[in-house]
C-alpha cells in the first residue's frame, strides 16, 4: 500500500490551504421539480405508508418514497442508492433528519416501479436494504448514536439494539395505525448525543459502576488535574498511592457515591475505564417526550424503566418492554394523542398499571433542584 | 472466508430491518475483492477488523474504543474525533479509527455525482463506512488513520468545495429542516439562513473560543422536525402572526370524508368518520375555532399557532402570510444540571437577508457568553445563572409576557436603586426627625 | 500590549502551571486581560498556525496546549 499524496505537503501545511468554505450550496443539489416549485407548495398527502405526494401551486406533483436506513452506510450501499436515484430520480436523492432516505420522482407512473425496485433489494442475510415506511401515525426510524461500533463511553451497542427493536416493531414502521407518530431514539450513554431526552420513547445505555482506577498507568497516561476537572460532580480528587511493589505513585481517588457514570473522566484519562460487561452496564427506558408544539408544549422524556440488562445480540428484554409500552399506548390513547399526552391524561399511576411496568424508588427524581417539581403536591390522583 | 468469526453479529443479519452487519460485511467483501484495484490508503481489512472488534464487544459487553484528542487537521479545533482500538494487535485494521465530520448541504439533498465522488474518496482514504448522518447533521466519515486526515481534508476542500463540520468547544455544524424546498408549512427559508450562517460563522465553527459547544438549528414551523427547541442553543422556529388562510370548500370536503384528515396519516386503522368538532375544534389548545353552519371560523388573535388544525387539514388551512420566526435560547441534553428546552427570547423576527438584526443579537449572545460563561457551561446555563430578566437586559431585549409561562410566585424582586424614587441613600437624621429611638 | 508580548504572556502563563498542559480558552483569555476576547481568539489561532500551540479535543470540549506538551501524545500513540 503505497502512500498517495493528495497534494498536501506536511512540511508546509499552509501552502495552498483552503479553509473556512463551509458546505456546498444546497441549490445545486435540488431535484428540478423541487427547485422549480421552491416555496410554492400547496399541500401534501400520504398515499400509502412511506409514500408522500406534494402538490405545488403550479400543479406540479412530487412523489416521495421514504425508506429507513440503519444510519451506518457503506459506500457500496450509497453507490447502490445512486444507481437507483439515477434510474428514477434524475440523479437526486435526500436524507431526512431521522436517517431515512427519500427518493423523489415527478411522475406518478414512476412510483410503482420504484417501489417494486426498492422492496426487491435485500442484503445477503435477508434483511431489506430499503424498507418503505416511516410516515404518518407510525413508529418512525430510530435515531441513534455510535455504540460499540465507534464510541469509547458506550454502555451498550446502538446499532444492535436499534436493529433488534426495529425488527420487532417493523410492522409499526410500515403501518400508520398508532394514535399519533411515535418518535423513538437511542443513546449509548447518559451524555445523550441526539434528542433522546425529548422522544416518545428513548432507550439509553447506562453504566452503573464507577470507573476502575488503573494506578499503574494513570500518572504516565493522564494529567491528573484534567481528570479531576473532568468530573461534573467533583467526585475525583488527586491522591498518592502505594503500589504493591512498594512504589509510590500519583493517582486519583473517586468518591463512588457521587459518581453519575457519565464517563467524562475516561474521555480525559484512558486509565479510568468504566465499561462493565459483568452485569453493571445495561439500559434505561424513557418515555413521553416530544419536540413538536402541536396541541401541547414540547416535553422531556421521563425514566420509566430503571434498568434493563445488556443481552446481545438481540436484547430480548429491551424489545419486549418497548413493545409492552407501545401496545398499551396504541390500545388506550386517543387519535392524535402523543405518548406523553396520553400518560399525562390518564396519570402516571395509571400508566404504570396499563403498561405493566414496575414502579420503584429509582424512578423518583432526586437529582438537584427540579426534582421537587416532579413530586405530587395535590390529592388529585387515582386509585 | 471472513477474517473473524462473528456468530453473535450474524444474528443481527436476520429480520427485516436493514442490517448494519450485512452492510459492513458487504464493504468488507468489496474491499477484499477490490475489483477496481483501488490503492487503499488504510488497511484493506479495516471492515473485517471492525466486525471483529464489535463481535468482541458483543461477547464481553464492553466497548473497545479509546478517545484521542490530538488528532485533527492543521489549524482547526474541531471536525475530527480521534478513536483508537484497545486491541490493536488483534484488530490492526482499526488500530486508528478516526471520524471526520463533513459539513452537510442544507436540507440533505444530494446529486449522485457528488455522492459517488465522496464514496470514491472514502473507499480510497478511509474505511468505506459512513453515517448518513450524525446526530448534529454532518456527513460522518467513519474510520481512518492519522496520516489520512490531512489528505481527506485537502481533497474535500480542493475537489469537493466542502469543509469539515464542528466539534468540541466550537459552533457546531448548523442544521435545518427541508423548509420551503418541499414543505407547505415552512414560514421562512430554513436552508438559506442555515447555509448563510454556516458561512458567516466559519471562524467560530473551526477555532474554539466558546466555553462549550453552541448549536444553531432552524425549524420552519412549530412542528420542529429538527428538534431545535430541544437541542439547539439558539433555536429558530418559523411562525406567522396574521391569519390562517382557510379554503372553506376544502373544509367541507374534509367534513364530507372526501379528503382524509392529516394527509392520510391515520389510514391503517379505522378511527371512524372524521369529526371536525372532536378532532379539530375540541383539540384546539386555545379553543379559538368554531363552526357557523358549514363554515369554519377561527379567531386568529387567540391562535397560538400550535399547528394541529393545519397538520390535520393541510388542504383547507394554510399558514398566514406575515411570516418570520421566534428565537429560543438555551436548549440542551440533561448532562449536567438537567435538560433544558429553549426559552423564548424573541417572540417574532423577520427572517430576511442579510439578517442584520439577527446577527446583531447573535453577536451579543456570543460576546456575553465568552466573557461570562464558565468553562463547559452551555449558554442556557449561563442564562439560568443570571436569570432571564437580567439576561434580557444584557441582550437589550424588551421583557414580554410571551417569554414566561407565568409570573413569579414570590415577591422577592431585586429592585434596582434607580427604579425607586430618591434612591437608596437615606439619612438617619431625617428618619429620626419623625421617629424616636 | 503588542502582539509579541501577548504571545509571550500566553507561553509564560502556560509554562507556569506545573503538571497541566491543557487550557480552556477562558484560562488563556485571562492571561492577557488587556486584549479583547475576539483579538485573543485570533492570536491563539495564529499561534496554532505558527505551530506554537495545538488543540486537544475531548469531542465536546476543546483545549489549547503548547505543541507537544503533556502526556497525551504518548498515551494516544501519536509519537
Amino acid at each position: 500500500m503505497a502512500f498517495i499524496s493528495s497534494g498536501y505537503d506536511p512540511k508546509n501545511p499552509m501552502k495552498d490551504r483552503i479553509t473556512d468554505i463551509g458546505p456546498k450550496h444546497y441549490e445545486q443539489f435540488l431535484p428540478p421539480v423541487i427547485k422549480k416549485n421552491f416555496g410554492k407548495w400547496l399541500y401534501h398527502e400520504i398515499l400509502e405508508p412511506g409514500i408522500l405526494m406534494h402538490k405545488a401551486e403550479s400543479g406540479d406533483e412530487v412523489y416521495t418514497i421514504r425508506v429507513g436506513t440503519p444510519r451506518i452506510m457503506s459506500v457500496s450501499t450509497i453507490r447502490e442508492v445512486c444507481d437507483i436515484a439515477d434510474k428514477y430520480c434524475k440523479g437526486h436523492v435526500r436524507w431526512t433528519t431521522r436517517n431515512n432516505l427519500e427518493f423523489m420522482v415527478d411522475s406518478k407512473d414512476l412510483v410503482e416501479p420504484l417501489k417494486q425496485d426498492l422492496t426487491s433489494r435485500k442484503h445477503t442475510g435477508g434483511s431489506y436494504k430499503f424498507p418503505i415506511g416511516g410516515t404518518g401515525a407510525c413508529m418512525t426510524n430510530i435515531i441513534h448514536t455510535q455504540g460499540w461500533v465507534h464510541c469509547h463511553t458506550a454502555a451498550t451497542d446502538a446499532s444492535g439494539t436499534v436493529k433488534s427493536v426495529m425488527d420487532d416493531l417493523f410492522d409499526e414502521f410500515q403501518h400508520m395505525r398508532l394514535p399519533a407518530q411515535l418518535r423513538v431514539s437511542m443513546a449509548c450513554c447518559v451524555n445523550m448525543c441526539g434528542a433522546v431526552h425529548c422522544s416518545d420513547i428513548g432507550f439509553v445505555g447506562y453504566h452503573r459502576k464507577p470507573p476502575i482506577i488503573d494506578h499503574y498507568h494513570l500518572d504516565n497516561l493522564c494529567e491528573i488535574p484534567l481528570a479531576v476537572a473532568a468530573c461534573p460532580t467533583a467526585a475525583i480528587r488527586p491522591v498518592k498511592v502505594d503500589l504493591p511493589d512498594g512504589k509510590k505513585v500519583n493517582s486519583v481517588a473517586v468518591k463512588n457515591e457521587r459518581c453519575m457514570f457519565c464517563g467524562n473522566c475516561y474521555t480525559m484519562c484512558p486509565a479510568m475505564p468504566l465499561s462493565d460487561g459483568s452485569g453493571g452496564d445495561g439500559l434505561i427506558i424513557m418515555v413521553g417526550g416530544k419536540v413538536s408544539n402541536r396541541i401541547s408544549d414540547p416535553k422531556f422524556s421521563k425514566v420509566v424503566v430503571a434498568f434493563i440488562p445488556n443481552e446481545p445480540p438481540r436484547w430480548p428484554t429491551l424489545t419486549k418492554t418497548i413493545r409492552q409500552i407501545i401496545d398499551a399506548y396504541s390500545k388506550d390513547a386517543h387519535k392524535y394523542e402523543r405518548l406523553g399526552e396520553w400518560a399525562e391524561r390518564i396519570g402516571w399511576e395509571r400508566f404504570f398499571e396499563k403498561t405493566g411496568l414496575e414502579f420503584s424508588w429509582h424512578l423518583i427524581d432526586d437529582f438537584r433542584d427540579p426534582a421537587y417539581n416532579t413530586w405530587r403536591q395535590s390529592t388529585n390522583f387515582k386509585f | 472466508m471472513a477474517k473473524h468469526e462473528t456468530p453473535l453479529l450474524d444474528e443481527l443479519e436476520k429480520g427485516p430491518w436493514p442490517s448494519f452487519v450485512s452492510d459492513i460485511k458487504r464493504e468488507a467483501a468489496s474491499r477484499a475483492k477490490n475489483e477496481k484495484n483501488v490503492e487503499f490508503q488504510i488497511p484493506a481489512e479495516v471492515c473485517e477488523d471492525l466486525l471483529g472488534v464489535v463481535e468482541l464487544s458483543y461477547h464481553e459487553g464492553e466497548t473497545h474504543w479509546k478517545h484521542g484528542g490530538i488528532v485533527g487537521v492543521f489549524g482547526y479545533g474541531g471536525g475530527v474525533i480521534g478513536r483508537y482500538c484497545d486491541q490493536p494487535q488483534q484488530f490492526p485494521g482499526v488500530a486508528h479509527f478516526h471520524t471526520m465530520r463533513v459539513n452537510q448541504p442544507s436540507g440533505l439533498y444530494y446529486s449522485t455525482d457528488f455522492l459517488r465522488q465522496l464514496c470514491d474518496l472514502w473507499e480510497f482514504r478511509g474505511s468505506g463506512m459512513t453515517n448518513m448522518h450524525g446526530s448534529t447533521g454532518d456527513i460522518v466519515l467513519l474510520g481512518t488513520t492519522t496520516p489520512q486526515l490531512e489528505e481527506v481534508f485537502h481533497e474535500l476542500t480542493h475537489k469537493f468545495e466542502t469543509d469539515l463540520g464542528g466539534s468540541g468547544s466550537n459552533l457546531r455544524t448548523p442544521s435545518c429542516c427541508l423548509g420551503m424546498s418541499r414543505c407547505e408549512f415552512a414560514c421562512y427559508d430554513t436552508q438559506a439562513i442555515c447555509h448563510e450562517f454556516t458561512n458567516v460563522y466559519q471562524d467560530f465553527l473551526h477555532r474554539p473560543a466558546f466555553p462549550y459547544k453552541f448549536k444553531f438549528k432552524f425549524d420552519g414551523c412549530p412542528n420542529c422536525c429538527v428538534a431545535s427547541i430541544a437541542r439547539s442553543d439558539l433555536s429558530f422556529i418559523g411562525l406567522w402572526r396574521d391569519n390562517i388562510r382557510i379554503d372553506q370548500e376544502a373544509v367541507k370536503a374534509y367534513i364530507g370524508g372526501e379528503i382524509p384528515p392529516n394527509g392520510g396519516a391515520h389510514a391503517d386503522r379505522d378511527w371512524g368518520k372524521f369529526d371536525i368538532q372532536k378532532e379539530i375544534i375540541d383539540l384546539c389548545p386555545t379553543k379559538c375555532m368554531w363552526m357557523e353552519g358549514d363554515t369554519l371560523k377561527i379567531n386568529d388573535k387567540e391562535c397560538n399557532h400550535c399547528m394541529h388544525c393545519i397538520n390535520a387539514m393541510p388542504r383547507a388551512l394554510r399558514i398566514g402570510e406575515d411570516r418570520g420566526c421566534a428565537l429560543l435560547l438555551g436548549a440542551k441534553a440533561p448532562i449536567l444540571d438537567g435538560a433544558q428546552m429553549g426559552t423564548l427570547i424573541v417572540p417574532f423576527i423577520k427572517v430576511e437577508p442579510p439578517y442584520d438584526p439577527i446577527h446583531e443579537l447573535i453577536e451579543k449572545i456570543f460576546d456575553f457568553w465568552m466573557e461570562e460563561g464558565k468553562n463547559r457551561e452551555r449558554v442556557g446555563e449561563t442564562m439560568k445563572r443570571f436569570g432571564l430578566a437580567k439576561y434580557l437586559e444584557i441582550m437589550d431585549l424588551k421583557p414580554d409576557p410571551r417569554m414566561i409561562k407565568e409570573p413569579r410566585a414570590n415577591p422577592y424582586i431585586f429592585w434596582k436603586e434607580e427604579e425607586v424614587p430618591g434612591g437608596w441613600d437615606r439619612k438617619i437624621e431625617d428618619y429620626r426627625s419623625r421617629h424616636q429611638m | 500590549m503588542d502582539e509579541a508580548a501577548a504571545r509571550q504572556a500566553i507561553i509564560d502563563g502556560m509554562q507556569a502551571k506545573k503538571g497541566k498542559s491543557k487550557f480552556y480558552f477562558k484560562d488563556l483569555n485571562s492571561m492577557i486581560p488587556e486584549m479583547k476576547t475576539l483579538q485573543v481568539k485570533k492570536l491563539l489561532g495564529q499561534m496554532v498556525n505558527d505551530q506554537i500551540l495545538e488543540y486537544w479535543s475531548s469531542g465536546s470540549t476543546t483545549f489549547y496546549g503548547l505543541k507537544g506538551a503533556g502526556k497525551q501524545h504518548s498515551g494516544e500513540g501519536e509519537e
